[in-house]
């Protein structure tokens, strides 16, 4: 990568549901290799940034660059074979079928994938199945989900749903990821682990942009924090320096408008 | 001239029309239930005003027993059915399959009973007719025309100034809030049903009286009841009684150049274009 | 025994078709009630071609097939511009529209009396022109597509569209695309429904309109709905059952001038009671 590029970048964007302004003139970029931790009050826009950012929400205005390409006006999908994947603050991961089959169901470039393949090439289609599965098998052995490769999603407990989502977005191949909220709702061990597993994620290159609410997590993962605030970037820094900063926890704690 | 009593007969079968979209856009944009089976309250109308004439009653008294019929039909449907469906966690398409087949069973068992049959009323006033202007109407189009046009301030008035309309309207825009709240939105959904099943029983035993019953014409009219509700936006009672005019009045207008038969075309063309160009509609505010 | 024929060769016609209504309803979940149309463009498509001597069977049976498929893309195109219920007009729409076509397009279709003496099918020279060849010939088209649905299902694309029933958006950030699987299941659909159409008109040599209404389409559903969504069993039980139950009404001595209603009614009682009993069918899975 050439340094003299930026990672991402994300330039004024703006975005408004009817009366509410979801980003302001929001600006920040972020550099490769790292974690980065979006936090902010509720409401701040930082889903409505990664709705932005993966093509899901056309903005008013403002554009998106990774590694110099604008990404501005490409659909979801093609943002993602670009580099970028997310995953969802609600999960959305397909229930009646198996932790398995949500990965492989990421895993690109699978032969029989259109109607013609599977129908008129189905050895060739079932070879590729194969292959799949595997890839998604170690995936889902990356995560810690291997015993479970089989087992409906929806009987699944709520903490390895947290992990699938990761594993089905690492399927995708994607060098960014985005992941929204990938630790609510979990305590314990189970917390620990997703922690753990972003950061050897991390250390194998993976860059991470994390919304996050808990700020011992934060503390924990993050090498940067973007701090939002009314749709618009207030801080950008270390998570200690944001952390000390008093102006920021009021208005993260104080709740203050 | 003829030109003129098209226009007029499009604004007397519009009015009921547009009494059928905005109770159906009433039951839709509360209960977020795409209630087909709704042609069939429209049909059970007709068909007890034709069994109640049958026994010698009036028909304003066939009016009345329909509209009160049908509302108990439609809270029933509410509560045994849509109510069941919604706590087992059945999918928005397996309500939509099990309020089509409830359309088959009302339908199918009212041509069972009654024959599939045309069956016109014997009523002396659908024969009476009034002469303006080079325009002819019956007196039984005329009676449409005034109390489908009245009925439609009326349901105006009802959501917007009323506590009922107002608990409706707020179950509507967010039923699970309202779940939280103390609104009772399965409740709530059982007076709505009621409420729109009476309303569609107006223009159900109306156009009954004028063309007679058949147990299957109820489809087309939803069906271009339902359009009007989309072109109209949903939600807006305004744009779905407005649309529903103007598709009937064009759908009568296009007979100087077309056939009947493809009156559904004509429709259906309407639906497409808008779906094309305003795919939210002609009222809805942005 | 011609009985026997009769029933086995409608059943086999109805797996296909359930097959293409399964595919668009059990497994994407796109709600139709125009599959009967499309049934019916194939069923017009063969009986004109072969009819006016225009062409043999087996190219008027593709012939069908691509008609078939490029209008069921057209009329699932709407479903993927607009969200779900709007779809369901659009749905009921084209039913309406093509029964209206089919009764009003005398030229073509010979309008409400129906297009009659159709000739019998040839398998390149072969005539099929007993029950006996036109069972084997509709059991093996109908084998052929329960093989090629059993493919699909097991295949990448099959796996698509089960995801894309449950969660279009997250098979979008999957970064697949939505709108090129849904297209490619309605073609195939569309295919399917063409087919058994040609296989229908054939065997009957007789069509009207009213094969092909929107009662028709509510068969279709209740096959589906009966027999479950999703599974090879369920579309192939569907239809045995749903095909034999006038049979078994005929036994109970109804008035034939209300059998027709009621046996509609009683698919109706069907659709409502397995939604609310057993969504699942009797062997596939919840729809």
């Amino acid at each position: 990568m050439a340094s003299d590029q930026t990672y991402l970048s994300v330039k004024s964007m703006s975005k408004r549901f009817g009366g509410l302004q979801a980003l302001n003139d929001c600006t920040f970029s972020i550099d490769s290799g790292k974690i980065i931790c979006l936090v902010g009050p509720n409401g701040a826009g930082k889903t409505t940034i990664f709705n932005a950012i993966t093509g899901f929400l056309k903005l008013d205005q403002g554009s998106v660059f990774f590694r110099g390409n604008g990404l501005t006006g490409i659909g979801p999908q093609k943002i993602v074979r670009a580099g970028i994947a997310r995953t969802f603050q609600n999960l959305r991961l397909f229930g009646d079928l198996t932790a398995l089959e949500n990965v492989a169901s990421a895993v690109p470039n699978q032969f029989g994938e259109e109607p013609l393949g599977a129908l008129f090439r189905p050895i060739h289609t079932a070879r590729s199945q194969r292959k799949t599965r595997e890839t998604a098998r170690g995936i889902l052995e990356e995560v810690g989900l291997a015993d479970q490769a089989e087992a409906f999603v929806r009987n699944l407990s709520y903490g390895e749903q947290k992990l699938l989502c990761i594993a089905r977005v690492l399927a995708t191949g994607a060098e960014l990821l985005l992941l929204d909220e990938p630790t609510s709702g979990l305590s314990g061990d189970a917390l620990e682990k997703v922690m753990v597993l972003l950061r050897r994620l991390r250390d194998e290159g993976r860059s991470q942009l994390v919304v996050e609410h808990n700020t011992r997590v934060v503390q924990q993962i993050a090498d940067e924090v973007l701090f939002l605030h009314q749709g618009h970037l207030m801080a950008q820094g270390t998570p200690e320096a944001i952390m000390a900063d008093p102006k920021l926890a009021e208005i993260y704690f104080g709740g203050a408008l | 001239m003829l030109l003129l009593q098209l226009l007029i007969n499009g604004l007397v079968t519009g009015s009921a029309l547009g009494i059928i979209a905005i109770s159906f856009s009433l039951a839709y944009s509360t209960t977020r239930i795409f209630h087909v089976a709704h042609a069939g309250i429209y049909t059970l109308a007709g068909y007890v005003a034709y069994a109640l004439e049958k026994s010698g009653a009036p028909d304003i008294v066939g009016l009345l027993a329909a509209m009160a019929i049908c509302a108990v039909a439609g809270a029933l449907i509410q509560s045994e059915l849509y109510a069941r469906l919604a706590q087992r966690r059945a999918s928005h398409l397996a309500v939509l399959i099990a309020s089509l087949g409830l359309l088959a069973v009302i339908q199918n068992f009212l041509a069972s009973v009654f024959t599939p049959n045309i069956l016109p009323f014997g009523s002396a006033w659908r024969g009476r007719t009034l002469s303006f202007g080079g325009v002819t109407l019956t007196e039984v189009q005329i009676a449409t025309l005034v109390i489908c046009l009245a009925v439609f301030p009326c349901s105006l008035w009802f959501t917007r100034r009323t506590v009922l309309g107002k608990q409706i309207r707020a179950v509507a825009s967010n039923p699970f809030l309202a779940e939280i709240t103390a609104l009772r939105p399965q409740r709530t959904f059982v007076i709505v049903m009621a409420i729109a099943s009476a309303m569609v029983a107006i223009p159900g035993a109306l156009v009954a009286f004028d063309f007679g019953v058949q147990p299957y014409d109820g489809t087309t009219v939803l069906l271009t009841a339902t359009i009007a509700v989309i072109a109209g936006g949903i939600g807006s009672l305004t744009g779905a009684f407005l649309m529903a005019m103007l598709i009937s009045v064009l759908q009568n207008l296009s007979l100087l150049v077309i056939s009947g038969e493809w009156s559904v075309g004509v429709t259906f063309l309407i639906f497409l274009v808008f779906m094309l160009f305003r795919p939210r509609g002609l009222f809805t505010r942005r | 025994m011609d009985y026997l024929f009769s029933y086995l060769i409608l059943a086999s016609i109805f797996v296909i078709l359930g097959l293409s209504t399964n595919l668009l309803v059990g497994v994407v979940g796109i709600f139709s009630v125009s599959q009967a149309a499309i049934f019916g463009v194939g069923a017009y498509t063969v009986g004109y071609a072969l009819s006016n001597d225009i062409m043999g069977f087996v190219p008027a049976l593709a012939l069908a097939a691509v008609v078939c498929l490029v209008l069921n893309v057209l009329i699932t195109l709407p479903s993927l511009r607009v969200s779900g219920d709007y779809f369901v007009v659009t749905s009921f729409g084209i039913q309406l529209l093509a029964t209206a076509a089919f009764t009003n397009w005398d030229a073509i279709t010979g309008g409400a009396s129906g297009m009659a003496g159709i000739p019998t099918a040839d398998l390149f020279g072969l005539p099929i022109d007993t029950s006996l060849k036109t069972l084997i010939l509709t059991a093996c088209v109908a084998c052929l597509a329960c093989f090629a649905f059993r493919l699909v299902m097991r295949s990448p694309f099959g796996r698509l569209l089960m995801a894309l029933r449950e969660d279009e958006l997250a098979v979008a950030a999957a970064g697949r695309q939505v709108l090129r699987a849904k297209v490619e299941a309605a073609a195939l659909a569309g295919v399917f429904a063409g087919v058994a159409g040609g296989l229908y008109a054939v065997y009957l040599s007789f069509i009207d309109p009213s094969t092909f209404d929107l009662d028709a389409s509510v068969l279709l559903l209740t096959m589906v709905v009966l027999g479950g969504a999703r599974t090879l069993a369920g579309s192939i039980v569907g239809p045995f059952v749903v095909v034999a139950l006038p049979q078994l009404l005929s036994l109970i001595d109804l008035p034939t001038a209300i059998a027709a209603s009621a046996r509609q009614g009683i698919y109706g009682v069907l659709l409502v009671a397995f939604m609310l009993f057993r969504p699942q069918g009797l062997m596939g899975r919840k729809i």
